[in-house]
């Protein structure tokens, strides 16, 4: 069993441990027999999307952020081809910004991006930092993280989570609340969320989801159990009691 | 008149304060409600000096007060660290006469790096210190340049920019100012410095102007070093100060080929923080005698290492901003450079003392490899992020044999208390350093 893993840009998208997202799913993938090989690429260099079976990329600076997108743009058809051939792709932080159709950054400049999906953010001047509790149908029980977001991201159909305290949502603003408690964004085999950091290592749930889906686009049979990891549930658990206890009382 | 009764009520409420042992913001806050423009009337001294950056702040004002304070200069400064516009404003009408003219020579002030734009939207400093830019408290600050750029914006042309030469992201603030009112600080390479990068993440890989591959000849620590973007040119400037060689091991440093230092903490933070303080106090018009008699073997009021006896170990506490990696390494590294047999304990119970969160992502910013080494015995991780700290030290190279896992601080407390005579090491936050305190007997 082998995987190819590709981890774009963790030399500056990865501002709040986001590198962590791929060793904990490695060592998950490496638990259950897979020969996990991580490939990184650089902006400076062409991304081997045709052996990838895992596509990842952390959050950056919103600068770092416009550099990413316009080393990735000339490999859009590459990526593109990934996805549709089963690869699995996780976007986190204002990576998942790229996969929409535009960033628009606070000097009112348009960044056309990827155009995975018609969904399209607006930076502003304020950042509105949050502990974050969700949920999802893809899985049972609370999502965790944090976000750090300086941007609206408006248009999302198919988000990935339903917030349940510390943000609106995908707008990210409390003072844009739309209404909608939808954030992130899945589709396929990409998922992408604004949350920050390692947010498998807060979620092991989450990290299951993403063996299975890469087991099945392999074709390989997945065992009856997935792979515990020490520590990680109970991070999980101190984490959730934290937030949904006294602090969130009342979402 | 508005301003006269905002110094009467700041005074007033000070005095009470004083008398109740009440926080230092409070005065201002109430005194900016009577008058929203106070700072922008009141007469200040000829000189203002303001310091900020991401560490060192408190450490670089006191000693800058000091240095200052010998050379006669009466100097009026925020040392409750209350560097917010509120504590300011306390600080400045305290100070003040009736008429509103402040006393003193020099105004100087530890300002907070988001909130400094809040401060000299009234006045300007006349020299304004940046020590460095790096990952603290992204919880509340977002990201380096996000500070950066509210930084930016306390930035004005009549300013004396006193710039960190080895630090990328704070040298670009000379990139619109007027060169002549740039002065630069910087460390020459010398015994501390690496050709290769040591960390877990690396924030001057990329260059902050273009985002071209900055090539580096050499790093001090973290980002801190001698660098050039070969696509833009961006690049470490020359220095008009500078700590032309080092001993970190025996404490002595020469500042600009011809001043011995020695050096009461052995640290690199102390050599950047001495080498601000003496900058912008030579530019003060402080005699090179006199900087030096205070400078060397000077010992910081707000130390941040405790010494204490728990059962039969001798114990020190290491003061490690939680949410700030680079403290965190540095005292790491501090423990890995002892070379004596001992044990580590690593609290992460509440992340603020100011705010709550339950975000740990710091944790994996932290170069924990550092305690991979043989006299590290053991690794104890304790409070109520525990696990968090757990999961972190699977993917350290660190033996799991030596790692111990436990929520209950006591516990860990009484545990050591009962076994073993080897050091022992602590290393925590002011919000959870006291927990572990309360069950110490403390040196001195």
């Amino acid at each position: 069993m082998e995987l190819t893993f590709l981890h774009l840009y963790p030399d500056c998208m990865s501002l709040y441990g986001e590198y962590a997202n791929v060793m904990v799913l490695r060592r998950h993938l490496e638990a259950m027999g897979a020969a996990v090989t991580v490939q990184t690429a650089l902006f400076e260099d062409a991304p081997d999307f045709e052996h990838a079976d895992f596509i990842y990329m952390g959050a950056g600076t919103e600068r770092t952020q416009k550099a990413a997108l316009t080393a990735l743009l000339p490999h859009k058809e590459a990526f593109q081809a990934a996805v549709d051939r089963g690869a699995v792709a996780l976007f986190t932080g204002n990576a998942m910004e790229l996969l929409g159709a535009s960033v628009t950054d606070a000097a009112g400049r348009v960044w056309p991006c990827l155009g995975f999906a018609g969904f399209t953010t607006v930076e502003h001047d304020c950042r509105y930092p949050c502990d974050v509790v969700a949920c999802t149908d893809l899985w049972e029980g609370d999502v965790v993280g944090f976000m750090n977001k300086c941007s609206a991201t408006l248009g999302v159909d198919t988000p990935l989570f339903r917030v349940e305290a510390g943000t609106p949502g995908n707008t990210g603003n409390p003072d844009q609340d739309d209404g909608d408690d939808g954030e992130g964004y899945v589709s396929g085999g990409v998922f992408a969320t604004h949350l920050t950091g390692p947010v498998l290592v807060k979620n092991p749930a989450f990290t299951d989801l993403l063996i299975r889906r890469i087991f099945t686009a392999k074709g390989w049979e997945l065992p009856e159990t997935l792979p515990v990891l020490p520590y990680e549930k109970e991070a999980h658990e101190a984490t959730v009691k934290g937030l949904v206890g006294p602090r969130y009382a009342g979402g | 008149m508005k301003l006269f009764l905002a110094v009467i009520l700041c005074k007033l409420l000070r005095f009470i304060g004083g008398l109740v042992g009440k926080g230092s913001s409070l005065p201002g806050q109430f005194a900016l409600k009577v008058c929203p423009d106070a700072l922008g009337r009141v007469k200040l001294p000829p000189h203002i000096i303001a310091v900020t950056g991401s560490n060192g702040k408190t450490s670089t004002v006191e000693m800058i007060a000091s240095i200052l304070a010998a050379d006669g200069r009466k100097v009026v400064y925020n040392k409750e660290g209350s560097n917010q516009i509120e504590g300011v404003t306390t600080l400045i009408l305290s100070n003040c006469s009736l008429g509103g003219k402040m006393r003193g020579d020099v105004l100087l002030l530890e300002s907070d790096e988001r909130y400094a734009r809040h401060t000299f939207k009234w006045f300007h400093p006349t020299h304004f210190v940046i020590t460095n830019l790096y990952r603290d408290q992204l919880t509340r600050n977002g990201h380096p340049e996000w500070v950066y750029d509210a930084v930016k914006a306390a930035v004005f042309p009549e300013t004396t920019l006193v710039l960190n030469a080895d630090d990328p992201l704070v040298s670009c603030f000379a990139r619109d100012h007027d060169p002549a009112k740039v002065k630069w600080f910087g460390l020459d390479q010398c015994s501390v410095s690496a050709k290769e990068h040591r960390g877990v993440y690396h924030d001057g890989a990329r260059c902050p102007v273009c985002k071209g591959r900055m090539e580096y000849s050499c790093y001090h620590y973290a980002h801190i070093g001698h660098y050039a973007c070969p696509s833009c040119g961006h690049r470490r400037h020359d220095t008009d100060f500078a700590v032309t060689a080092l001993d970190l091991k025996e404490g002595r440093l020469v500042i600009n080929g011809e001043t011995e230092i020695s050096l009461a903490f052995k640290s690199i933070y102390n050599v950047y923080n001495i080498l601000a303080a003496w900058s912008v106090c030579a530019l003060a018009g402080v005699d090179r005698a006199a900087m030096a008699g205070v400078i060397n073997n000077y010992m910081l009021k707000n130390g941040r290492m405790i010494t204490f006896r728990l059962g039969n170990h001798q114990g020190t506490l290491l003061t490690s901003k939680h949410e700030n990696s680079v403290a965190y390494d540095t005292n790491l590294g501090y423990i890995a450079d002892t070379g004596k047999p001992c044990t580590v304990l690593v609290i992460v119970d509440a992340i603020s003392r100011k705010y709550f969160t339950g975000e740990t992502s710091w944790l994996w910013d932290i170069d924990f490899d550092r305690l991979n080494c043989g006299h590290v015995r053991k690794v104890m991780l304790y409070g109520k992020y525990c696990n968090d700290l757990a999961v972190r030290f699977k993917y350290s190279h660190i033996p799991a044999d030596k790692i111990e896992v436990g929520e209950d601080i006591p516990t860990a407390a009484a545990y050591l208390k009962e076994n073993g005579d080897e050091d022992v090491y602590v290393v925590t936050c002011f919000s959870d350093r006291d927990k572990l305190l309360a069950h110490v007997e403390r040196d001195g």
